[in-house]
């Protein structure tokens, strides 16, 4: 019973101690008074889990847990470059030639292939090898270039791009004086890797390179806002004129899943929708009261078949079944309700392979004398032919690139009747596009006016009776 | 509760500076003595696990510095210890503005024997019989109470109490041995 009394006697000071309650051992026998004092300093045990967490990080399989504290355990003392190229051979002749690298070493498979070189380029050293792409080495030939830039400060800039032009560099960026106080250019070596070379001309303040810094980004401002203030709208944007709108709205929703993004009352008194149909924007509008001006469109989808059917479902007629064309697509054509004509196809190969300004909405046009439209559009506004297929003097389809746009169109032939219609024109200079148009033979119906939608525009029509509106932010300045 | 003798430390020193994997070893052979130290200073537990982790990594980072001059490898580690406590202390003034603590500018002289009698204590729990050395551990360590030490162990409370009564006695007889 003793021993019982002092197990809680003991046990009465260490929970006292722990609290830091004042401890009275007047009363307690000297067995346990000499087991508190042991007690005493057992309070701040180390914990066992401390210790061996400790002990892990200094063997370093985790010492990035406390990268604070053992700043000299991550200190870099160099840093270097090792490069894979498709021929290390090929590569280490061009270093040579090109830069006056000396090779340091090699080692290499019997057949040459190089699993590592070093070489020396003035005082800089790199490495090198040939591809492994069962390692993870693969060079920027394969992947298609390298984000990675190596700059080389020499002598003498000039001299140096001229020996590595010699030898088979390309030059991307000309050598010239910059004005961080360099004489610097780009050059691109036969392996897909880019070099910036420069020689230090003069020492340029750090605030003086951020005020030509501050200019360049005013620059680039101001050219962005010279451009279209609603970026989703390309350069020809089709213009559906119909005497019920909200119907047409209605059935390319159904059919091709537009969306719409806000409708309006229009100039004219009608109404006036935008419409984005895939990565295209369309404008809706008209009323009863208003003469329609139905549209042809190529309309560029991921399953023809699929959108073919959702038209005719929505009401649309067919003019064509989807079938496999020989240039190059699927496609299938249905007229809606409003006689706006839809070619819907599905190429065979990605679009922006066929033309990197195609896109969804692309407006068809089938004029009488498609040379003649070809050379408007032409002389008009700019346009550039891509291609054109042609069976003797007929153009039997075209692709003209105008802007950020291009427009297809084919000499109009039973059953593509010609099929005037309107459509709006983003350009940069709404005056000077309009004298040029009147030029190429167009016809004034509005000289170049402001709106209070807040756009310049001008009306013009073409001999094909088609009206383009030319339109542009009106500028503040 | 082996202790390294001098020639034991010396080629363990040697081997770590060559091998930095080998310094566990030498951490293994001073950890309590270092920990120990630092308590002896430092009241709080974090902090006391915060300097001593500074210390081992000073230690492992620094290693190659390291001259054998006759004196125990705990000394320098101590040295460390104790400019990490006095920057420590003076980082602590500065951000609180306080004066400077006449009394932890001497105490920076810590009673050695002390220290080593604690860290022969903190070692000695590892050679206790099981049960008495989770009792302890959970005691004084994780700093539980009887009630939570008898729940987690499934025991009763007059069990972990009599264990925790052994162990200690256990404790004080092999202090005295050593």
């Amino acid at each position: 019973m003793a021993e019982r009394s002092n197990i809680d006697q003991l046990d009465d000071a260490l929970t006292a101690i722990a609290e830091g309650r004042h401890l009275d051992l007047t009363t307690v026998e000297p067995q346990v008074s000499a087991l508190i004092d042991v007690a005493r300093d057992l309070f701040g045990l180390p914990r066992e889990a401390f210790i061996a967490e400790l002990k892990q990080q200094l063997k370093g399989r985790d010492a990035m847990s406390s990268p604070a504290q053992q700043p000299e355990l991550n200190q870099v003392r160099s840093v270097s470059i090792h490069l894979c190229v498709a021929n290390g051979n090929a590569a280490l002749d061009f270093y040579r030639e090109a830069f006056g690298a000396t090779e340091l070493m090699r080692l290499a498979e019997p057949d040459g292939k190089i699993g590592h070189a070093a070489l020396k380029i003035g005082n800089m050293v790199l490495s090198l090898s040939d591809e492994y792409p069962d390692y993870g080495s693969v060079s920027p030939l394969t992947i298609g270039g390298s984000p990675v830039k190596i700059h080389l400060d020499v002598p003498d800039v000039d001299a140096f791009a001229e020996q590595a032009i010699r030898a088979g560099a390309t030059l991307v960026r000309p050598i010239a004086d910059q004005f961080y106080g360099d004489r610097a250019g780009d050059i691109k070596d036969p392996f897909g890797y880019t070099w910036k070379i420069s020689t230090h001309i003069k020492d340029v303040p750090i605030e003086d390179m951020q005020k030509e810094v501050d200019k360049f980004a005013q620059e680039e401002a101001a050219k962005k806002e010279k451009k279209l203030t609603r970026p989703s709208l390309r350069t020809v944007t089709p213009y559906f004129t119909v005497h019920r709108p909200a119907e047409l709205i209605d059935f390319v929703t159904k059919a091709f899943g537009a969306v719409e993004h806000f409708r309006t009352t229009g100039s004219a008194g009608g109404m006036h929708a935008e419409i984005s149909i895939g990565d295209s924007m369309v404008m809706i509008g008209g009323a009863e009261h208003i003469t329609p001006k139905p549209t042809a469109i190529h309309l560029y989808v991921s399953d023809v078949d699929d959108a073919f059917r959702r038209a005719v479902d929505a009401g649309a007629k067919t003019l064509m079944e989807p079938a496999d064309q020989p240039y190059g697509e699927r496609s299938g054509g249905v007229e809606d309700a409003q006689g706006n004509r839809w070619y819907i196809a599905t190429t065979f190969v990605p679009l922006h392979t066929i033309a990197s300004d195609l896109h969804t909405v692309t407006c068809y046009f089938h004029p009488i004398g498609a040379q003649r439209f070809i050379d408007f559009v032409t002389n008009a506004f700019g346009g550039k032919e891509l291609m054109r297929h042609a069976e003797g003097d007929m153009i039997m389809h075209a692709k003209v690139q105008i802007g950020s746009s291009v427009i297809e169109l084919g000499e109009a032939r039973f059953p593509s009747q010609p099929l005037p219609t309107a459509i709006y024109l983003y350009v940069d200079d709404v005056d000077a596009m309009y004298e040029q148009a009147l030029k190429a033979g167009g016809l004034s119906m509005l000289a170049p006016t402001n709106q209070d939608y807040g756009d310049r525009s001008a009306w013009v029509k073409d001999p094909f009776d088609n009206v383009w509106y030319l339109a542009a932010p009106i500028r503040t300045t | 509760m082996s202790q390294a003798t001098e020639s034991e430390e010396r080629f363990l020193i040697e081997a770590a500076q060559k091998d930095p994997g080998r310094f566990a070893e030498l951490y293994e052979q001073n950890f309590h003595r270092v920990y120990a130290y630092v308590a002896r200073r430092v009241r709080d537990r974090a902090e006391t696990q915060e300097l001593t982790s500074h210390v081992f990594h000073q230690a492992l980072a620094n290693l190659g510095k390291f001259k054998w001059r006759g004196a125990p490898f705990a000394a320098w580690l101590y040295r460390i210890a104790a400019n990490a406590i006095a920057d420590q202390a003076r980082r602590k003034q500065r951000e609180t503005n306080e004066q400077p603590d006449k009394a932890s500018e001497s105490s920076t002289l810590i009673d050695l024997e002390q220290v080593e009698r604690r860290a022969l204590l903190f070692r000695a729990v590892e050679t206790l019989p099981d049960d008495q050395r989770r009792v302890i551990i959970l005691r004084f360590a994780e700093e539980k109470s009887i009630r939570e030490i008898a729940g987690e162990l499934g025991r009763s409370e007059g069990a972990i109490k009599q264990l925790q009564f052994r162990g200690l006695e256990n404790l004080r007889n092999r202090l005295n041995v050593n």
